[in-house]
């Protein structure tokens, strides 16, 4: 399992398009950085028009943690795109390559095989994440400096730099999962298609579906509460004034099942598979 | 004997007109000109049920016939009215008073008067201040302005001869937020009743005013 295990990672490592993941990130960084120079304070005032009829505005609220903050929300779309399309790589290059076959041969198990790209497709996940969250740091912080974060999510919140900074750290954390989930869910699909192109179709789909059923009402609140679409938006939950811990531990459990789910089905289908 | 009604009338609405600024508003007037400034330090709690903000800290200097300053190292928003506890605002332009009797508030009995900016430059359209005349100074005003409708200030003081607050709340009323959909989170959920029901707020900011240090004249 490790000579497996270190088998993918050596992949990952030699692929370009691992690097051209990494730099898209870095890309769409540094647009919302200028975007945000040249015009975050236009958005803020129009943001907070209302309130300067009746408040005056001591500080000001274009900062590191609102930028920070801006860039988490790519954790929409933006970052899942990416992952998804790097990590269903990792399967649809094999059966490209024909590689697939001549690991087959090899004494390797099926499942064993399917796990390392399953965890290698994560820990990829996590590092991009963390890459995501070091370079955003290090721009945001330098050039905007800290101070208080606002967003908007049925109130208007405000939340002190030191408190801003503890919960994009664990928005990140939680993000995490999400996007854990979304590559996984990527590598299944790889499973089933085989096809790269068809792959990133079939990704790109998957995350509009899922964004888009965020928002349906399914009239029950099981449904409501635990059906996967619901759960990708957890690290939102960091941002409400007062954070349910409890919930947001309970719905990234209920998401790490689904993504067991997910890598579970992934490895039957590849089981039940011809090779040839 | 009609000419002398007549003169009577106009003689009396004269000396009236004399007597219109209330004596014991004038004792308090005296009392809060004998600070030429001060400065202190304040904690701010915002109380809006469309904002959400922890408790801020703010440095306030004041000084007189200036604009009171506020500064603080933290991001704070600071109501435009409300915030003038000196009562300079009123002080600024001629006016009138009413007297409207005494009202217990509180469990202390307050001089009730209406204030009247005879002056129309004055932003005041009719102040009602509630005195405590034995310590000499204003526990409550009910402020209408002419373009900033109307605001509340309610005064604790920590101690008998203290001239300025040491807790000061002020209400206001306040327009709902009008925020453009693509600043909403994904998250967020848009109740249009509720948004069409909630046009305008009223909203409060309680300050705790500490280690003041008053100059006087």
């Amino acid at each position: 399992m490790r000579s497996l295990l270190f088998a993918e990672l050596l992949k990952l490592g030699k692929q370009s398009k691992t690097y051209y993941a990494l730099a898209a990130i870095l890309v769409i960084e540094i647009l919302i950085l200028i975007t945000a120079y040249y015009e975050g304070s236009a958005i803020l005032d129009l943001l907070l028009n209302n309130l300067r009829q009746s408040f005056y505005f001591e500080g000001t609220l274009l900062n590191g943690n609102l930028i920070m903050y801006i860039i988490l929300n790519s954790l929409w779309f933006n970052v899942p795109l990416i992952l998804m399309i790097i990590t269903s790589g990792l399967v649809t290059d094999e059966y490209k390559d024909g590689t697939v076959q001549t690991v087959m041969l090899q004494a390797v198990k099926k499942w064993k095989f399917m796990l390392s790209k399953y965890i290698i497709a994560a820990l990829f996940t996590l590092l991009v994440i963390a890459f995501m969250m070091l370079t955003t740091f290090t721009l945001a912080y330098s050039i905007f400096g800290k101070g208080d974060l606002i967003v908007y999510i049925n109130t208007l919140n405000f939340f002190k730099s030191a408190d801003a900074i503890h919960r994009i750290c664990w928005a990140f954390a939680s993000g995490a999962v999400a996007m854990i989930f979304y590559s996984v869910v990527s590598i299944t699909l790889a499973v089933i298609i085989k096809e790269a192109a068809k792959t990133w179709i079939a990704a790109a789909l998957f995350l509009i579906i899922t964004n888009l059923l965020l928002k349906v009402d399914f009239g029950m609140p099981a449904i409501n509460a635990y059906f996967f679409p619901k759960l990708i938006d957890n690290w939102q939950q960091l941002f409400y004034y007062q954070i349910d811990w409890l919930k947001i531990g309970v719905n990234n459990a209920v998401l790490f099942l689904y993504i067991a789910g997910f890598a579970v089905a992934g490895t039957y289908i590849f089981h039940k598979q011809d090779i040839t | 004997m009609i000419r002398y009604l007549f003169l009577f009338l106009v003689l009396g609405t004269q000396i009236a007109n004399a007597q219109k600024v209330d004596a014991d508003l004038l004792h308090i007037k005296q009392r809060m000109d004998s600070v030429s400034q001060f400065t202190a330090d304040i904690t701010l709690d915002l109380e809006v049920s469309f904002i959400k903000m922890p408790t801020k800290t703010a440095k306030v200097r004041y000084a007189k016939d200036k604009k009171m300053l506020f500064s603080s190292s933290d991001f704070v928003m600071l109501p435009k009215r409300g915030l003038d506890f000196s009562m300079s605002e009123i002080f600024k332009h001629p006016f009138i008073t009413v007297d409207r009797g005494m009202e217990k508030r509180n469990g202390k009995l307050l001089k009730v008067i209406n204030v009247i900016p005879t002056d129309n430059q004055s932003d005041l359209a009719l102040v009602t201040l509630y005195m405590d005349t034995k310590a000499r100074r204003i526990v409550e005003s009910e402020v209408n302005t002419r373009k900033d409708g109307t605001y509340t200030l309610l005064m604790q003081y920590a101690s008998f001869n203290n001239i300025l607050p040491d807790y000061v709340e002020a209400g206001f009323a306040i327009e709902k937020l009008k925020i453009p959909l693509n600043f909403m989170g994904k998250g967020t959920k848009i109740d249009r009743k509720q948004m069409r029901s909630e046009e305008t707020k009223t909203g409060k900011i309680k300050m705790k005013i500490d280690n003041y240090v008053i100059k006087y004249k």
